[in-house]
């Protein structure tokens, strides 16, 4: 039995299968299904989430690597203004990037990235968009980190 | 009433009414539905491209843990034919051992898990006899099929006119692969009550996913339920039904539980066609001071063995300039390749950039400036048939576009500007884009409250469809935005169209304009058998509507609410369907422009390293009314991130000797990142288009038509090297 701990629930999980990645055993286990997969290689960050506060890719994570730490994920997020800031700026079309963009510029405000723009851009490329929201991703994130 | 009331609704930038769903994660798209007793499917793919299944073993498949199932063609449903939308869909999978190109779907395996279902699938164990496969598009054995879609046009005397013109450009432009690649893994969750089944899918159309599973599982269409209320992206990629679907369907019915088939990020380059490479021939004629006086555009595509695809990549050079003659050919020619299919701007993409390159070319051939030698052969009407335009204000995006760049700052010679060790250069190109419009229909529900709701088995790829729409009824209703709710992405909803070719809004718009013009006539009937009502014996014509009420024009006491007229009557809530269908040119004796624009871009280029860097884009649209300034701008955005991609990175790589595709995942196949982004100015000009009733053109595509042909100028610009060749790398620019 590993436990996982969501957002700060305590999830037993009988990881029998030790292929299980974090993303999988959020998805299909709990289904919470906020957190998304766009490639399964860790090359996109749809599955972005934090753990212990730093940003992840959930799938080059496995579950039972995840014993003891902390996992945060968009369902997790209590009305943070980032949420706000990317719907006024429409940092998204389709959505399906948006938790992950979210995740790391969330964790972007913690790393003191969010400085400029050209840092913001930098530090939040690991989020693909193919949507290309990009500019209004820059400028929620700008707004966000020059209230904080 | 049937014009459009209320301008502070429509056009205003309200806030994506989804969007709150969208930033807490709770918008569920397809590969989120997690159903009781759900199973999973993995797919096996072939790895030759042409030939046939000899022997497959599936025994160490069947005997991994968890395995519920393996079909492959030895024990598939036998399945009817895919019937053709717009376009054709693929015939039924696993139906025969023919291989037609590297990637095709061989067998699916079920499992209790995702991770026992992969696990399982690689254990299987193929032979195949290989054929020797066409991969190469000038293949004298290939099949050519010309004028695939009777579009070749011809008009003047071309031949003639290019022997005379005292200037002449004649070059071959070409275009890569493209894939798609919406971020959203394509996603069927298949589930069978007895012989009805539901299905959420990942898809562009509904209605026509529908149809075609129904067709296939030889069920009536009724008891196909199609659900996409989200989808993950699609440019395109959703407009056909693809093999997974029906591999999904059919896993579901021999497994007897609900199976969610997902593909892999690799999976979703060979199964859900990818934009055709292009070879663009054009000669252009010209006097000396830069006037056309010849077109002659031709192309060459690539189709799979046995799909169809709409590509006409000459057809731009038939309407985005004035030529006296014009000759337009388009071929195809077919190989052993994955499909090829729709993405963002099909055809026009690629043809954009042919004739906006040559058009440039021909520019510093006469030694014009490259944004006067677009102004100067402007199109004042259709120059096909000489009809006048429904809208087209290209000059005025020519124009605004360069004041807000600052075109006048340039130095017109080559090589001329710099900043250190970067060339700059100043990069301009046109666009006229296409017009398509499908029929589609719509309802419109007024309840007791006096609130109202629309309905249509349409989807909102992230284009903004819940909320425009919602803006749109709002608006002809009388009534706030957040008073109306949107529903869509449900097949059993009234017949909607695809979100394709830009040409959602208004078919659907247009839909919903009919709808709520029926619904304000059963309204001021209803009103007119209570004479007790402000609004008996007002003819319609008088009638107006305003913050839910219905009132006579010019005396807004006069007057009712819908709410109250619903309550005289007794009844709870009252509803009116609504159709449209496009209008006939000939009819309306002008021609349906589509969208309008122009892009300027400033590109650095480092003069040893070769490394190219768009340090800024202004990008100015026509499309003609703009019903969310807020969303319209995020569609231009999206597009010219899509444009910059095509320009620099994207390149679908085929293995010329296997057909494999050789950069099938995110860290090979390029796609720009945020930091490729530079600031985008996005700007709105022109007029509501006369062509439909509500008078949008759509600007789902257009943003990305342009933005490659003015990279590539502002890299001649920069550097006096012209590129005729998309991606455009560093390696190119290397001395
Ligand atoms: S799904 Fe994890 S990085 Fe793409
Ligand atoms: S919003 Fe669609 S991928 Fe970012």
């Amino acid at each position: 039995m590993t436990t996982l701990t969501v957002n700060g629930t305590e999830y037993p999980l009988d990881l029998a299968d030790p292929r299980v990645t974090l993303l999988d055993a959020l998805r299909d286990r709990l289904d919470l299904t906020g957190t998304k997969k766009g490639c399964d290689q860790g090359a996109c960050g749809a599955c972005t989430v934090l753990s212990d506060g730093r940003r992840i890719l959930a799938c080059l994570t496995l579950a039972a690597q995840c014993d003891g730490r902390e996992i945060t994920t968009i369902e997790g997020l209590e009305s943070h203004p980032m949420q706000d800031a990317f719907v006024r700026h429409d940092a998204f079309q389709c959505g399906y990037c948006t938790s992950g963009q979210i995740m790391s510029a969330v964790a972007l405000l913690g790393e003191n990235r969010a400085g400029t723009d050209a840092d913001i851009r930098e530090y939040m490329s690991g989020n693909l968009c193919r949507c290309g929201a990009y500019s209004n991703i820059v400028a929620a994130v700008r707004e966000v980190a020059r209230n904080a | 009433m049937t014009t459009i009331q209320q301008p502070r609704i429509l056009g205003a930038g309200v806030n994506r009414v989804d969007g709150p769903l969208k930033v807490t994660g709770q918008a569920r798209y397809p590969n989120d539905f997690n159903l009781p007793g759900m199973a999973y499917a993995a797919v096996v793919r072939s790895t030759i491209p042409s030939g046939r299944i000899r022997r497959m073993d599936t025994t160490a498949a069947e005997k991994s843990p968890g395995v519920l199932e393996v079909i492959t063609h030895e024990n598939a449903d036998h399945l009817g034919e895919a019937p053709p939308s717009f376009v054709k869909n693929p015939q039924p999978p696993l139906q025969d051992d023919v291989i037609r190109f590297y990637g095709q779907y061989i067998a699916v395996v079920v499992a209790d898990t995702q991770q026992n279902a992969t696990a399982a699938a690689r254990r299987i164990e193929v032979e195949y006899d290989r054929h020797e496969a066409l991969l190469d598009p000038h293949d004298p054995r290939a099949e050519r099929i010309k004028d695939p879609w009777g579009e070749d046009t011809a008009w003047g005397d071309v031949r003639t006119a290019l022997n005379r013109a005292p200037v002449m450009i004649d070059q071959t432009y070409t275009t890569s692969e493209n894939t798609n690649n919406p971020l959203g893994l394509f996603t069927t969750v298949a589930s069978w009550d007895g012989d009805t089944l539901t299905l959420h899918d990942s898809n562009q159309w509904p209605n026509m996913i529908q149809q075609v599973v129904a067709a296939m599982f030889g069920v009536p269409r009724d008891a196909v339920r199609v659900l996409t209320p989200f989808v993950g992206g699609g440019f395109g990629a959703g407009l056909r039904c693809w093999s997974h679907i029906p591999l999904a369907v059919m896993a579901a019915r021999h497994v007897g539980r609900p199976v969610k088939l997902e593909l892999t990020r690799p999976e979703m380059f060979t199964g859900l066609g990818h934009r055709t490479a292009s070879i663009n021939w054009i000669r252009l004629g010209a006097t000396r001071d830069g006037r056309l006086t010849a077109i002659e555009h031709e192309s060459l595509t690539t189709l799979p063995l046995d799909g169809d695809e709409y590509e006409p990549c000459s057809s731009v050079s038939t309407w985005s300039y004035a030529s006296p003659n014009v000759t337009t050919r388009d071929q195809q020619v077919r190989l052993n390749i994955p499909w090829t299919n729709f993405m963002r701007a099909p055809g026009d993409a690629q043809g954009n950039f042919a004739l906006e390159s040559a058009i440039d070319e021909l520019a510093w051939e006469v030694g014009l400036d490259p944004l006067e030698i677009r102004l100067l052969n402007y199109a004042e009407v259709d120059p096909k048939t000489g009809r006048p335009w429904s809208s087209n204000a290209l000059r005025q995006c020519l124009e605004v576009g360069a004041r807000r760049f600052g075109w006048s700052e340039r130095n017109p010679e080559i090589r001329s500007m710099r900043d250190g060790h970067e060339l700059v250069g100043y990069g301009v190109a046109g666009v006229s884009f296409f017009w398509y419009q499908q029929p589609c229909s719509a309802r419109v529900i007024v309840k007791g409250d006096g609130s109202a709701y629309v309905r249509s088995a349409v989807t909102d790829i992230g284009t903004g469809t819940y909320t425009i729409m919602a803006q749109l009824a709002a608006g002809l209703l009388g009534l706030e935005v957040d008073q109306v709710e949107m529903q869509l992405g449900d097949s059993s909803m009234p017949v909607g169209t695809a979100a394709g070719g830009s040409g959602l809004t208004a078919a659907l718009g247009s839909a919903v304009h009919d709808a709520c013009g029926r619904l304000i006539q059963k309204f001021v009937d209803l009103a007119g058998t209570d004479p007790f009502s402000p609004l008996a014996n007002v003819p319609f014509e008088d009638i107006e509507v305003s913050e839910g009420r219905l009132f006579r024009k010019g005396e807004p006491t006069r007057g009712e609410s819908l709410a109250r007229i619903l309550a005289v009557h007794g009844l709870t809530e009252l509803s009116a369907d609504g159709n449209s269908t496009p209008n006939s040119p000939e009819q309306l004796g002008m021609t349906p422009a589509g969208a309008r624009g122009a892009r300027f871009v400033e590109v650095r280029v480092d003069e040893d390293l070769g490394r190219i860097r768009v340090a800024r884009i202004v990008t100015v649209n026509d499309g003609g009314r703009i019903l969310n300034e807020k969303l319209a701008r995020s569609q231009i955005l999206g597009g010219t991130v899509g444009g910059v991609g095509m320009a620099l990175f994207e390149e679908t790589v085929t293995d010329k000797d296997t057909g494999r595709i050789a950069n099938a995942t995110f860290g090979d196949y390029l796609i720009p990142v945020n930091a490729d982004i530079p600031d985008v100015h996005i700007e709105f000009v022109g007029e509501p288009d006369a062509f439909n009733p509500i008078g949008v053109k759509g600007v789902g595509e257009i943003g990305l038509v342009g933005v490659a042909p003015a990279i590539a100028n502002g890299i001649f610009h920069a550097t006096g090297k012209r590129i005729r060749a998309l991606p455009i790398t560093m390696d190119m620019l290397m001395d």
